[in-house]
Order: C-alpha cells, then structure tokens, then sequence
C-alpha cells in the first residue's frame, strides 16, 4: 500500500528555482508538505522549518502545564522544578499519592504525609528507592534538601562552573563579524562563533604534550600564537573520579549473581542520565520532567527577518500566522482511472512518446476503469490522474502548469518510469468565498471569471497555450468554441474541456503511462505558476479576514501589468508505486 | 484541501439523525440519554457504547457526558466517565470533549477531559475499510486523563491514568509518550476535515 503525496519544494535562501530531480534522493531534503510551509510576505517567498530562524517564545511543564518564566530556566536545568516527575521505568508522568491512604480511596494527594510518587503506568513506587515527602506539593525543592542526589558531583560541576563563568563574563560576546550574509539568525551566529572559538582552542594538556615533545622554540611559538585569544587558567578539580566509583564493586557482584533479565537498565531507561550511573534497574531514580517550548519563528533572510509566527503562549492562537497554505494553492492528486486497451499496447515503439500519445487521442472512446488510489500501479499501463489545485485566495487566479526539469516538452515529464503528460497546462480557479455563497451566486461567479480572462488577453501578461490544442485560456476564440462544443453544468459542477470546477477548486487531467521496467516510486515534478490580482494601493472593504494580504514586492513576483502578479512554486507528486504483475 | 475525498454513506434509516444534525446509530449503545449532551453535527457510530448511566453517587441529575460540535465516535469505541473513590464513597467524574474531536474504532476513553481539535486513533475514521480498523484502537486506559486543545494520540496508544496531554502534541506508544509537535497550520486543518466528514457522512437508500 503506497499513499500519494504531493510536497512542496522549499529553495531555502536561494533564489526560487526548481527542485533536483526526484532521481536524486538529495533532493527531497527541500519538499515539505503543504501545512508545515510558511511564506514570507516580505520576501515572497516559501519558507520551512529547516530554514526559520527559532527562538524560543515561552518555557512550560508538558506534565503540570506551568509557564516557566524564561529567567528561571537555566537555573531549573531546562526541567520542571515544581512536583512534575517522569517514572524511571516507563517514563511516564508520577502521581503524588499518600503512603496510607484512607481506607478504601485509591489515589489521591490529599490526607496526611508521607507521601509517595506512584507510576500510574506500571506501579512503580519510589518507595523502592526510598523516596518519601512531608508534603504533596513542592517536591522538587523537598528533594533538593533532603536527597542531593551526589553531593561530591555536584559541588564539583558548581565549582567548574563558577570556574567558567568568571571566563564567560570576562570575555563578553563581541558582535558578530560584519559578513554574516549567511548566518539565518543572530541568535544562532552567536552559537557558531561559539563553537568555533571553542574548537579553535588549545587544550591545555595537549599543549604541554607537545610541548615536552618538540622543545622549547615551538612552545615559545605556540604561546605567541595565543596572543589575543581568550586566557583561561587551568581548572584544578576538587575530587578525583575514583572516589565515586566505590560500590561499582558492589554493583558489579550484584549483576554477576542476579538474575540478568530486568536487572540490568535498558539504554533507553538510561539515555539521558549521565554517563557512570549505576545500571542497575533498581538504582534509578526518577528524573524531573523536561520542559517544552512554544517558538517564534522568523524569517530567515538576513535582510528581512520578519516574524512568520508568534505563539500565544495562553492559548493555542498564533498572534501571527505567516503559513504557505493561506497563499499557495493546494495540489492533490486523486481519480486515478486506468486506460484498457482492446488490442495489443505495444503496437507502437517504445521511442516514439509524441506518436503513442496521439495514437491514444484518436482512440478517445477506449474505456477506463476507475482504480483505488492505494493500489499499486502496473508496469506498461496508462493511467488518468485527476490533479485538484484549491485556490486560496479570495481572487480568481491562473494556473500554468509546467514541467520542472524542462529537458523535452514543457508539458510531457519522461524519466527512467513514466511519461507525464500535463493535459491540461492553462486553467483558471474561482475565488475562495463563504461557503454559502456557492450556490446563491453561481452566475455572478462565473461573469466574474470572463472579466478575469479578458483582461488578462488584454494585457498579455500570460503567455498561451503552447499548442498542445488543450491550453485554452487567454485565446477567447477557442474558448468560444469551446463553450459552444457544450460546457456541462450541473449541481455546481462544472466540467470544461477537461478543467472540472466547483467553487474554488479546479481539477485537470494527467496522464501517466508507466515505462514497462518501471521500478518503485511513480514521482514527478512540476512547475505551477499562478497569477493573482494584487492589491497594491487598492483597498479592500472586506479585508477583515487577515488572511489574504498579497502586497509582495519581492522576487517572485513579476511586475505584471496593472495589479497583476505571478509566484511559481514547486510541487513533487507521488503517483503511487509501481509493483510487477504477478504472473501465475 | 480534501478534494477527492468520497462520500462516506450509511443505509437510510439505520442512523438517526437529531434536530441539532447529529447523527446517532441504531445499533450505538447509548445508555442515560438524558445525562448525555451531544453539541450538533456529531456522528455516533455502529457500535459505539456511551456510558450515560453513570452518574454521580449523590442524588439529582447530573450531566455524564457532554460533547461539543462536529464529533466523531467510531465504532466500537466505549465512552465512560471515571470513577474514584472519595470520602469513602465510588463516584463518577463527567466527561467532557469539546468541539471537534475524532475518536477512531475500538478506543476505550475513561478521560475527564478531551479539548478542541484532538484526533484519537489516526486512520481510524475511513468508514469503508472492514478489516484492521481493529487493531488500531486506542486506549485511554488511565481515567482522569486530560487532553488540551489540539494533540494527537496516535493509533494503539496507552495513556496512563490521570496523564496530562499538553496541546499540539503527538502521542504515542504504551505507555503513550510524547513523539513529535504538530504544525501551526493544524487547528485549520482539523476544524476543515471534521467538517468535511460530517459533510461526507450521508444517507443512502438501498437499491
């Protein structure tokens, strides 16, 4: 069972192009789906999560839901410092129970102390490392009082950190270098000098090494080298390491007699913990909840930088909300029909694509048989995929569809498994209105639609039909014809030469003939170009909606004549994957 | 979005459907009717078993399950509120699921409280589908467990009792843990698909 999929090409900085062909798997690093997409009004540009910039909006408990103020954080150790623990064994959230319940009530945090944390997961207690509390509430702070898990570590990380901070706030951070043309965000440039300052550091022990080793001028050198470099005096540890390792004899016994199974903890139980714990199941402790963060993100062109979204950090609102759905049309693929030939298919040669295809179109009575989109394609046979572009916008707009690795044809795709053809590269889709409005104003929808088009011949800002005899819009006389050759309407449906609308989406026809060695997946790209009416110093009475606000000023668009502006964009369609017929 | 998306059809009259547009199933078993609030265009299917019955120890009416609009309650799935004990006596809690929550085939819910937009059981809504449906049942084993606006609980999930679901948050595993975030975008697009399915779900006469 293949599902298809359609995703949408993010060029990342780059100026808007194209996406590598779906032959190199490189390629799909850049394709997104369509709802975790943003766009950058500013830039007029897609924008995905691999290239905003992040920063972190507000710090919660996933467990209690706490807002943690950010100044509290570093100090909490990016954990919950409230009553939020997570089981050792299952890591599910621990319940506060009291240790002698009154009689009868199962769980419950009120009564009298002591109390205990209770896996609801896999009744777990913390009795069984001797955890026990005075009080229900607070128990982190309780615990820090009275089980400082390793005092000996722990006085030593504080005094290693006090050593390195002296060193942090001595050296304050100097701005970033002026060309920091590629860095996404300051924030994260601020890391990667960071780092590379701390790469770029002589470790202290490998210095005196080698400088024992290669006698005293490269060491005279090697300290001129350090001229302006940050100087930090060499950090004399409190304890040494041996001391803690006291019962790993113990340990060790303990895992050679017990019974292996379950004794021993699973990677997974001690990931997170530090690196010389004891492994044994029974020795681990319950580890405070880690905290979780609502983002800002913004976008990352250095010249720009504008936020694309900001968290409500109450609710679950979006102060705002830049996302590529409310801009670019959606593409989905569907109806997947299979054409049954009579006779023999391979009457023709396999080279010849142009002549098959019309050798197909004079045959147009062949039948077709609908198929379920999940089933797997057939090598050597053709197939009708129905593509449905929903607009948006609260404007018309024109669709051209192209094919993204223009080699051959613009509207036929040919890679090692299929020919593509694009029947139909030239459309137009309805504006997005109230879904009431559908059905009361059908007539006005369509006058609406001729007024488009002709003002779009008017100006020819978009180039025609390139003689494939199905591109149609912009030439009226065709369309005329067209009308005339009988458009169907019924039920608000509408089917024209193969565009079939209804409200605000518009589906076209595809036709995919699977190469007879065909392997894998059935993946092409296409290039979907659309022309919107912007409006630029127009003003809008029912802008109240906030969701359509197409001022781009930017790259993609291109200063079309008077209000109109055109985005292309990317999108990789997964037809389905191709299985050999079995053969009995 | 949701363009080739079929038509989800029942037999005619083996649904009933209610002035606010709910549709309830003929053979769903619905006990306590009159401590169950259902908001509107909410789908109660074949099989599913709401626990109405169980109300509160003290005396008086009591609302057991309230549900919010455009719901969805898959077949097999079993509502019921949950219970504890307090001050010596067992008692029901009331379950309350706001607007637009899908809860897929064979999910068990004994949670106190489900927020907007939450999908329970992925894939489990295709009507269609006869087999498999079965094993992807979800199970909110825990009682007391509240789920905030917008999280997915993915198929086969456990959740223990009294677990706190935070919101735009992907769930999964037994026991469920967290195993991903949702994007910003999916508040629209679930208020979207639970439209549209209740939408797609419509009555056909028998030939």
């Amino acid at each position: 069972m293949a599902d298809t999929t359609v995703l949408y090409h993010c060029p990342h900085l780059d100026p808007p192009h194209g996406p590598l062909p779906p032959e190199l798997l490189s390629s799909s690093a850049s394709l997104h789906a369509l709802p975790e997409l943003y766009f950058c009004e500013e830039c007029d540009a897609v924008r995905c999560n691999l290239c905003v910039g992040v920063e972190v909006a507000s710090y919660f408990c996933p467990s209690c839901l706490f807002d943690v103020p950010s100044a509290n954080v570093r100090a909490d150790k990016n954990r919950c410092a409230r009553s939020c623990f997570s089981c050792p064994q299952c890591s599910s959230s621990l319940q506060v129970q009291a240790a002698d319940p009154p009689t009868g009530e199962v769980s419950s945090s009120s009564g009298t102390g002591p109390f205990l944390l209770i896996c609801p997961g896999c009744k777990w207690s913390s009795r069984e490392v001797g955890w026990e509390f005075e009080k229900s509430s607070g128990l982190a702070q309780q615990l820090a009082r009275v089980h400082s898990a390793a005092e000996v570590v722990q006085s030593e990380f504080d005094s290693l950190k006090d050593h390195l901070e002296t060193y942090l706030t001595a050296s304050a951070p100097t701005p970033a270098p002026t060309s920091r043309t590629r860095h996404p965000t300051r924030h994260i440039s601020h890391l990667t000098q960071m780092a590379a300052k701390a790469l770029h550091r002589e470790i202290p022990g490998m210095a005196a090494a080698s400088a024992r080793t290669r006698g005293g001028r490269n060491a005279v050198k090697s300290a001129e080298d350090r001229v302006g470099w940050d100087e930090m005096k060499e950090y004399e540890a409190k304890g040494r390491c041996a001391g803690l390792e006291v019962d790993k004899a113990v340990e060790l016994e303990e895992l050679r007699e017990g019974e292996w199974a379950g004794a021993v903890a699973g990677i997974e139980q001690t990931w997170a913990k530090s690196w010389d714990g004891d492994r044994r199941t029974k020795a681990l402790l319950p580890q405070r909840i880690p905290l979780q963060t609502k983002l800002t993100k913004r976008c990352p062109a250095p010249t720009c930088r504008h936020l694309l979204i900001q968290p409500d950090s109450k609710s679950t609102r979006m102060k705002i909300k830049m996302v590529a759905a409310n801009y670019l049309p959606a593409v989905e693929i569907g109806r997947r029909r299979r054409r049954i030939v009579p006779g023999d298919a391979s009457e023709v040669p396999a080279e010849d694509v142009e002549r098959r295809r019309r050798e197909r179109r004079k045959t147009r009575g062949a039948k077709e048989e609908d198929e379920v989109m999940t089933d797997p394609l057939r090598p050597g046979e053709v197939y009708y995929f129905q593509l449905a572009l929903t607009n948006p916008l609260y404007d018309p707009i024109q669709i051209r569809l192209t094919h993204a690795h223009a080699k051959s044809s613009a509207h036929t795709i040919q890679n090692d498994n299929a020919v593509i053809h694009i029947v139909t590269p030239h459309f137009t889709i309805n504006a997005l209105k109230d879904a009431w409005a559908y059905d009361e104003e059908e007539d006005e929808e369509e006058a609406d639609f001729e007024g488009t088009e002709a003002s779009e011949e008017a100006t020819g800002s978009i180039a025609t039909g390139s003689g494939t005899g199905s591109g149609t819009v912009g030439r009226k006389g065709a369309r005329m014809s067209l009308l005339a050759g009988g458009s169907v309407r019924d039920n608000g449906k509408e089917r024209r030469d193969g565009v079939e609308r209804k409200g605000n989406v518009s589906k076209v026809g595809v036709e995919v003939e699977v190469s007879p060695q065909a392997r894998g997946l059935i993946e092409f790209d296409i290039e979907v170009r659309y022309t919107y009416r912007s409006d630029e110093g127009e003003e809008k009475a029912d802008e109240d909606v906030g969701v359509k606000d197409a001022s781009g000023a930017g790259a993609g668009a291109q200063g079309g004549a008077e209000g109109y502006k055109t985005f292309t964009f990317w999108v990789r369609v997964n037809a389905g994957k191709v299985e050999p017929v079995l053969v009995k | 979005m949701g363009a080739f998306d079929p038509l989800i059809t029942y037999e005619k009259g083996t649904y009933i459907e209610t002035d606010t547009g709910n549709k309830v199933s003929r053979k769903a078993v619905v006990t306590g009717a009159q401590n169950i609030i259902l908001g509107g265009k909410s789908v109660i299917q074949t099989g599913a078993i709401l626990r109405g019955d169980l109300q509160r120890a003290q005396a008086g009416h009591h609302v057991v399950i309230s549900m919010g609009r455009y719901c969805l309650v898959g077949e097999g799935t079993v509502i019921r509120p949950p219970g504890k004990m307090y001050k010596g006596a067992f008692t029901f809690y009331p379950v309350k699921i706001s607007d637009f929550v899908h809860i897929g085939p064979n999910c068990i819910v004994e949670a106190a409280q489900i927020g907007g937009g939450v999908e329970i059981g992925e894939g489990s809504i295709i009507f269609s589908s006869v087999s498999g449906s079965s094993a992807k049942g979800v199970m909110i084993r825990g009682k007391f467990v509240i789920i905030k606006d917008l999280a997915v609980i993915r198929p086969g999930t456990v959740i223990p009792e009294a677990t706190v679901v935070p919101s735009m948050s992907i769930w999964e595993g037994n026991p469920g843990r967290i195993v991903g975030t949702l994007p910003e975008t999916y508040q629209d697009t679930v208020e979207a698909r639970c439209k549209s399915i209740y939408q797609r779900f419509r009555a056909v006469t028998s030939t």
